[in-house]
């Protein structure tokens, strides 16, 4: 009784404060919007009982919040008092204590309940009591054994205390794994493109809607080979995925030129269509040194004489 | 012409050169410039050696010295503007003769040269000695348009920073276009060769590299080579840039250069090199000639490979990565090419044009054999196939491919090829498609040889050139044993005859001596009686690019018990062959049938004809004719001889057969096929070809789903979930490729309203949808790029309402799909580029064929700014294909003329190359029919192009006539306006015409007598000047007069003549243009000459050069004439006559520059009275003849 009272109270002030202009449409909402119309009322016609023939719109909203204070605080007390005893419902007597302990003088409450003047108040619109949302249930919730009596609670749900067991399998279906890496590369990359198209210049296909198809625009470059003619970085990086999962000791992953070189060996298995190709032999850097390539001389000085 | 001789082979000119250093000092990229120097030391071999001619074109000219004495020179090249500015000729018979002429008069291999220096007279006494003399040339080179190419990228840093390089390259002879030379193949000499290049750059050149010197100032060094081999100038070459160097680490004398970054790329490329090397000489059984081999891979290059001596420069675009498949065949088919020529074509050069064959053949050849041994057999036989069909189909369609042209007598009216628009004369005036047909047929001649003499003799015939050629290049010139490096035809056929004994004579003298292929048509008929194949083989010989045939024929019959060949006999008047059957039919139905190969396999028969025995017949199977046969056999046959004949090239006819017979059982045969991993992965793919055409012919009967589709998905989809694709894995190749194919040949697939089935296309889209390359070790851009193929092969036609605007709102659904998959890919490879852009290649394509349906708005500004500088070359030429396409359809004029500004001014070659020949094969309008975009600026203009705005190279002006011929064909351009004469004389439908166009020209025109006047005089006028030009080597000068009167010896429809009134108006707008231009060229030639005449050698000779020279520019008609007289009394020895014109000029020496200036202002009113005549004047009419008339 408390619980949603007191969640609803906070709710509620955020929502009145956020503006009226949103139509509160949940029924849970509804429901407390009621109660709190009620309270506003009751408030209202105490304060023509005490004389008042106006009052702040702020002034009766502080009323109101400081009489749901008090009315919450009885109901927290109260439920507190009865589960101290080993109760999971409120009796008359919890509220009489706890009326007593936030010193109020009980004996008045008859007499001033039959004042003369007291106003009555329609019952607040039937409405739904909200649906407390169900906790999820997640498994049969065993029974209670022979020796623990019915009424205490329930034991919780299995998978709160004994295991939590898995529903599906996780996805690992070819056909969706496929599916889904498909559609998330694709989504991947068409939001990167877009992105690009709406930041930079782009064509279009056609003249009356040039937002449809965009095309980022053709930018030449001053060495257009480069770009053409290396191997990307994605490409070069896939590559050494692959190689990393066929042989798993290459952890060299710096030095992309010798991945490239290694590759070819690779290459060669199959030669149906192609020639072998003869992979770089390993030893020849060191040989390298030795080569007497005229290229690799080094540059003589100029001679003293001077050329004509 | 016989190399045996010791003397060798006669040298047209006057002296014989030894030795030649060339010495650039500067190279500056930033200008653009060259400067340098050459030293020609040379033998006469005449007593009065008094004049050399060398070969130089484009270059700056500074001084000449020969042995130390300053020499005066001319310096005159009429290839610059063929016809002269002043004709107003259009036609292209015209044309080409005038080119042929104007190529001759400075053609080394005639004696000629555009440079002609006179030998100081105090060295003449010498001459009786013989003493050797030193011609030293200072040059310069500004800005070339030619012969040297420079890459400056427009980035920061320094040159070498910016990865700039320049190299040297051509068509043909073309050194010229960079040094003074005697640019001849037949010329040999050894080479000193110095470089001086920033201290940051590499000069890679021919022979070896003895030293680097820094210069003083150590910014700088010096690359010495020596070649000590004798070498043809226009086998030298040069690549300076800075370069990454590779040394080839299984051959160290190797050396590759690359551009910076792409080492690894080189690395992996170049890894196989050493094989073609080793396979090259262990055929050959002899060393590589030279002692070093430089491969140079460069950007923006001229070709794909050109060979030089002792180095080779490559276009950087055949590097690749391990991660490419596509690529790696083609870059080594290029490497080995390359290697071919090193032997024959740089170490041993040819004696004259008409020799080429040989050498292109000889390397052609055994460059098929490194294929062979590379690739296989069946790649192979593919291959000789392919080049068979393209011969076959190029001859048929333009004409005869003469390999070895014979210019009996100089006499141009034997020319040999008249079905020709250019001559074939020299190798400057040919067109590059008619030469690429020449290579081809040159090998494919070879391997007829082959065939007839055996490998091991044809090998023992280059073995026997190549040692003659070694042993002779290690002597001194003094031998005379140089000429033994000269191939010549002569002396290749008697080898042939000596090595193996027999006569191939018949052979040569059908492929060799003269032009056609042989068409066959085959047809058999079994006469059961006799058990007797009755074979019927007719040939058409008389279309154009046929030959008769007649000698032995191979025919080889497959029948129940086994293959049996026959040799027919083709003769003159017999068809008929009868063929004895060797096994009754359906004798032994059980047993095994033995095919050619031995194997013996089981076959159904009930398809076949119960009463004959023969399973299928093939005419000439080993390809031993040059020809095409269309040969008619029942379609069972076809199909046995698909799945059950060995042979890959049998096997392609026959699906190119099945494509008629579109049966159930074929289409059984090729899925069969497709299935079979044991054949050959190219006839699987062009399966898929005809798979597709035959399932559109069966459409209305076709059971089952899409053809191909559960094939694709039984080899490459998953086995749990057909509809996905596997994850790429591309270590099988040839799965590979009939993975990459079969979506783009169903894609071809249409139904009955003629579109692409709805379930192909989604097939298609799921393919790239699930395409998956993250666990494949090879690159996927090819695959994607044929995905994308697929999708274009799917358009049709949209279908358009009222021509409506093509709106995003109305687009076809399909369409919609089909264009978010182009758009994202275009997209992804602006962030990821694929390699060569091959993903943006075919969205370009896909684009352009979307606009071409109709489906999207037809619009060019995409494809040109993909076609700007800067893109890769495979790129813009997608992009330019396109706008080429667009001007056709669209009949664009803005278009047109953007293209056509491209090809005078973009910066790569190649790509004004392919502009060109994309707009002969896709012109925006034929001759044939009528079209807004033809009118006369255009003819102008691209007369222009081939005239003059070509003139820097040799392949473009030929691209240029090839467009020219294309869009208006031999004669006068049917867009000019015609003769303001009264009758047209029409003499094909022999009747007289008025003049329709006369009413509407003579308002505007004012007079009505004058333009008849103008005309006429222009006739006069253009006959003089085009009558030497046609007799420029045959023609003595008296038949240059008599041959004036008769009008148009040219041109060979009478008709013509009257329809020679030219375009007065817009011909003189550019005549003044190039009239500046002539004198720009005019000016800087006399400013050298006035420095080095007037300054330092302030006497005499220096005049002399001038007074030949300036009537030369001056006198619109003369050049040619001038020109014929000396082409031809160098050719037939005409001495008296060279004296005689010789002796007039030095007796009007003095008079000229008077009358030169006289004249030249007498020209210029000349034009401005032309100009006006058009318009009001009726007495300039009579006076615009031009001077040469007066002559």
């Amino acid at each position: 009784m408390a619980d949603p009272t007191m969640m609803g109270s906070g709710y509620l002030n955020s929502g009145n404060r956020s503006g009226g202009s949103k139509a509160c449409t949940s029924p849970s909402e509804n429901y407390q919007l009621a109660r709190r119309r009620t309270l506003q009322v009751v408030v209202s016609s105490l304060l023509t009982e005490c004389g008042f023939e106006s009052a702040e719109k702020a002034a009766v909203e502080t009323l109101t919040e400081m009489i749901q204070s008090y009315i919450t605080e009885v109901g927290r007390c109260a439920k507190a008092n009865c589960e101290h005893t080993a109760r999971s419902t409120p009796t008359l007597s919890d509220v009489v204590i706890t009326l007593v302990e936030m010193g109020f003088n009980v004996d008045t409450l008859p007499v001033y309940a039959k004042r003369s003047q007291r106003m009555v108040i329609t019952a607040p619109p039937v409405t739904n009591a909200p649906l407390v949302p169900k906790a999820l249930m997640a498994g049969q919730k065993r029974i209670h054994p022979a020796h623990i009596p019915s009424h205490f609670p329930e034991f919780p749900d299995p998978h709160t205390y004994i295991k939590t067991p898995t529903f599906r399998e996780p996805v690992s279906d070819y056909q969706v794994v496929r599916e889904k890496a498909a559609s998330q590369r694709r989504d991947v990359e068409r939001a990167l493109t877009r992105f690009m198209a709406k930041t930079g210049e782009t064509q279009s296909l056609f003249k009356d809607d040039i937002s449809a198809f965009p095309l980022i625009a053709a930018q030449p470059s001053s060495i257009p080979y480069l770009s053409a003619l290396l191997p990307s970085e994605l490409e070069l990086q896939s590559l050494e995925e692959t190689d990393s999962s066929e042989q798993d000791d290459q952890t060299d992953t710096e030095n992309n030129a010798s991945n490239i070189i290694q590759d070819d060996p690779g290459a060669d298995k199959e030669n149906a269509v192609l020639p072998p190709g003869g992979g770089m032999p390993s030893g020849k850097a060191n040989e390298e040194n030795m080569i007497d390539n005229p290229y690799l001389r080094p540059v003589k000085k100029p001679k003293v004489r001077r050329k004509k | 012409m016989n190399r045996k001789k010791d003397k060798g082979f006669e040298s047209p000119r006057p002296y014989k050169l030894t030795h030649q250093v060339v010495c650039i000092n500067n190279i500056n990229f930033q200008r653009k410039s060259v400067i340098g120097y050459v030293e020609l030391t040379i033998f006469p071999t005449v007593v009065n050696l008094n004049r050399i001619k060398l070969n130089s074109k484009q270059c700056r000219i500074y001084r000449v010295r020969v042995n130390d004495l300053e020499a005066p020179f001319i310096y005159n090249d009429p290839t610059l503007e063929v016809c002269h500015h002043e004709s107003k000729q259009r036609n292209l018979n015209y044309f080409s003769s005038a080119c042929t002429a104007a190529v001759s008069a400075v053609d080394p291999d005639a004696g000629n040269g555009e440079l002609s220096i006179k030998v100081p007279s105090e060295l003449w006494k010498q001459g009786d000695e013989m003493k050797v003399l030193k011609v030293y040339i200072e040059f310069s080179l500004d800005q070339p348009k030619g012969g040297l190419h420079f890459v400056v990228p427009d980035v920061e840093g320094s040159m070498a920073e910016r990865a700039a390089h320049v190299f040297s390259f051509g068509n043909q002879n073309s050194t010229r276009f960079w040094f003074p030379c005697v640019d001849s193949y037949s010329e040999l000499c050894t080479w000193k060769l110095e470089f001086t290049v920033d201290a940051s750059m590499v000069a890679v050149s021919c022979g070896d590299l003895m030293e680097t010197v820094y210069t003083h100032d150590m910014r700088k060094k010096t690359f010495h080579y020596m070649l000590p081999i004798p070498t043809a100038a226009p086998n030298i070459s040069l690549a300076v840039g800075p370069f990454e160097i590779l040394v080839d680490p299984y051959m160290h004398e190797v050396t590759h250069f690359c551009l910076p970054q792409l080492l690894p790329l080189l690395k992996h490329s170049m890894s196989y090199l050493h094989e073609i090397f080793e396979f090259y000489e262990e055929i050959l059984t002899c060393r590589y000639p030279y002692s070093c081999f430089k491969t140079v891979f460069v950007d923006e290059a001229y070709v794909q490979v050109s060979s030089y001596a002792s180095m080779s420069i490559f276009s950087t675009n055949l590097l690749h990565s391990g991660l490419i498949i596509d690529q790696t065949p083609l870059t080594r088919r290029c490497l080995a090419q390359a290697l071919a020529q090193q032997f024959f074509g740089c170490f041993i050069s040819r004696m004259s044009w008409s020799d080429e064959w040989v050498l292109k053949g000889i390397s052609g050849y055994i460059y098929g054999l490194y294929l062979k041994k590379t690739f296989g057999v069946n790649e192979y036989r593919h291959w000789i196939k392919q080049e068979l069909d393209k011969i076959v189909d190029y001859e048929l369609k333009i004409g005869g491919v003469l390999l070895h042209p014979t210019f009996s007598g100089g006499k141009e009216k034997d020319n040999p090829t008249p079905h020709l628009h250019f001559s074939i004369r020299h190798p400057h005036t040919l067109s590059w498609e008619y030469y690429k047909m020449f290579q081809c047929k040159a090998h494919l001649v070879m391997r007829l040889i082959e065939n007839r003499i055996s490998m091991e003799f044809m090998l023992q015939v280059f073995n026997k050139l190549l040692s003659l050629a070694s042993t002779a290049s290690s002597q001194k010139y003094q031998s005379h044993m140089w000429s033994q490096m000269l191939v010549s035809t002569s002396g290749f056929l008697k080898s042939i005859s000596n090595v193996s004994g027999k006569d191939i004579g018949p052979l040569i003298k059908q492929w060799v001596d003269q032009s056609g292929v042989v068409k066959f048509f085959g047809s058999f008929a079994f006469n059961r009686k006799r058990n007797v194949l009755e074979l019927e083989i007719r040939q058409d010989y008389t279309s154009s690019g046929t030959q008769k045939y007649v000698g032995p024929i191979k025919v080889t019959v497959q029948e129940l018990d086994g293959s049996f060949n026959h040799t027919l006999q083709i003769e003159e008047n017999s068809l008929k062959h009868d063929i004895p059957c060797h096994s009754k039919s359906r004798r032994n139905k059980k047993k095994k049938i033995p095919l050619m190969n031995g194997e013996e396999v089981d076959m159904d028969l009930s398809a076949m004809d119960a009463d004959s025995p023969l399973l299928w017949i093939r005419i000439d199977p080993d390809m031993s004719i040059m020809r095409k046969v269309e040969f008619e056999q029942a379609d069972f046959m076809w199909q046995y001889q698909l799945r059950y004949e060995r042979d890959v090239v049998a096997q392609e006819e026959a699906i190119h057969a099945l494509e008629k017979f579109p049966t159930p059982a074929s289409r059984l045969a090729l899925t069969d096929i497709l299935e079979q991993d044991q054949c050959f992965y190219k006839v699987r793919m062009q399966a898929c070809f005809c798979l597709s055409k035959i399932a559109n012919s069966m459409m209305s009967t076709w059971t089952g789903p899409p053809a191909m589709k559960s094939l694709f998905t039984r080899m490459f989809c998953c086995k749990s979930c057909p509809n996905i694709v596997k994850t790429n894995n591309f270590i099988n190749f040839q799965s590979y490729f009939l993975q990459k194919t079969m979506p783009v040949a169903m894609a071809l697939l249409r139904d009955v309203q003629n579109l692409c089935p709805k379930e192909v296309l989604n097939f298609i889209l799921d393919l790239i949808k699930y395409n998956d390359n993250r666990k494949n070790k090879f690159s996927d851009n090819y695959y994607r790029a044929e995905l994308i193929d697929a999708l274009t092969n799917s358009l049709t036609p949209a279908i358009s309402i009222n021509n409506e605007v093509r709106t995003v709102d109305n687009l076809n659904a399909d369409v919609r799909l089909i264009l978010e998959e182009i758009t994202r890919f275009l997209n992804m490879e602006k962030l990821l580029p694929s390699y060569r852009n091959t993903i943006t290649v075919s969205c370009l394509r896909a684009i352009r064929m979307l606009q071409r349906n109709g489906h999207i708005p037809s619009d060019p500004s995409l494809f040109k700014l993909y076609a700007q500088y800067g893109h890769f070359v495979d790129v813009r030429i997608a992009a330019l294909e396109a706008v080429v396409d667009y001007t056709r359809v669209d009949r664009s004029y803005g278009e047109l003329q953007w293209l056509l500004e491209l090809v005078q001014n973009d910066p790569v070659h190649y790509i004004r190359h392919k502009i060109l020949s994309m707009m002969a094969k896709n012109p925006p309008f034929t001759k044939a029919a009528d079209s807004p975009l033809c009118n006369e600026a255009l003819v102008d203009q691209l007369w222009k192009l081939m005239n003059s705005g070509t003139s820097h190279d040799w392949r473009l002006r030929c691209d240029a006539v090839n467009l020219y011929y294309t869009l208006f064909g031999l004669t006068r351009p049917s867009c000019l306006p015609l003769p303001e004469l009264g009758l047209v004389l029409n003499l094909k439908e022999k009747k007289a015409v008025l003049n329709p166009t006369i009413k509407s020209e003579q308002g505007p025109g004012g007079s009505e007598v004058t333009p008849t006047m103008t005309s006429t005089s222009t006739l006069e006028e253009e006959h003089v000047v085009m009558e030497p030009a046609m007799s420029g080597v045959a023609m003595a000068p008296q038949g240059l007069k008599r041959k004036a009167e008769t009008p148009l010896g040219s041109s060979p429809e009478p008709g013509q003549v009257m329809q020679e009134e030219p375009s007065v108006k817009v011909s003189v707008k550019s005549r003044e243009e190039e009239d500046i231009d002539m004198e720009t060229v005019h000016d800087s030639q006399a400013f050298i000459y006035h420095h080095l005449n007037m300054l330092e050698r302030p006497s005499t000779p220096g005049k002399e050069p001038s007074s030949v020279e300036q009537p030369m520019l001056s006198m619109p008609g003369t050049p040619m004439p001038i020109l014929s007289k000396e082409s031809m009394s160098s050719k037939h020895g005409d001495h008296h006559h060279h004296h005689h014109h010789h002796h007039e000029h030095k007796k009007k020496k003095k008079k000229h520059k008077h009358k030169h200036k006289h004249k030249h202002k007498h020209e210029s009113k000349d034009k401005d009275r032309d100009s006006r005549a058009f318009s009001n004047s009726p007495a300039s009419g009579r006076s615009i003849r031009s001077p040469s008339l007066s002559d």
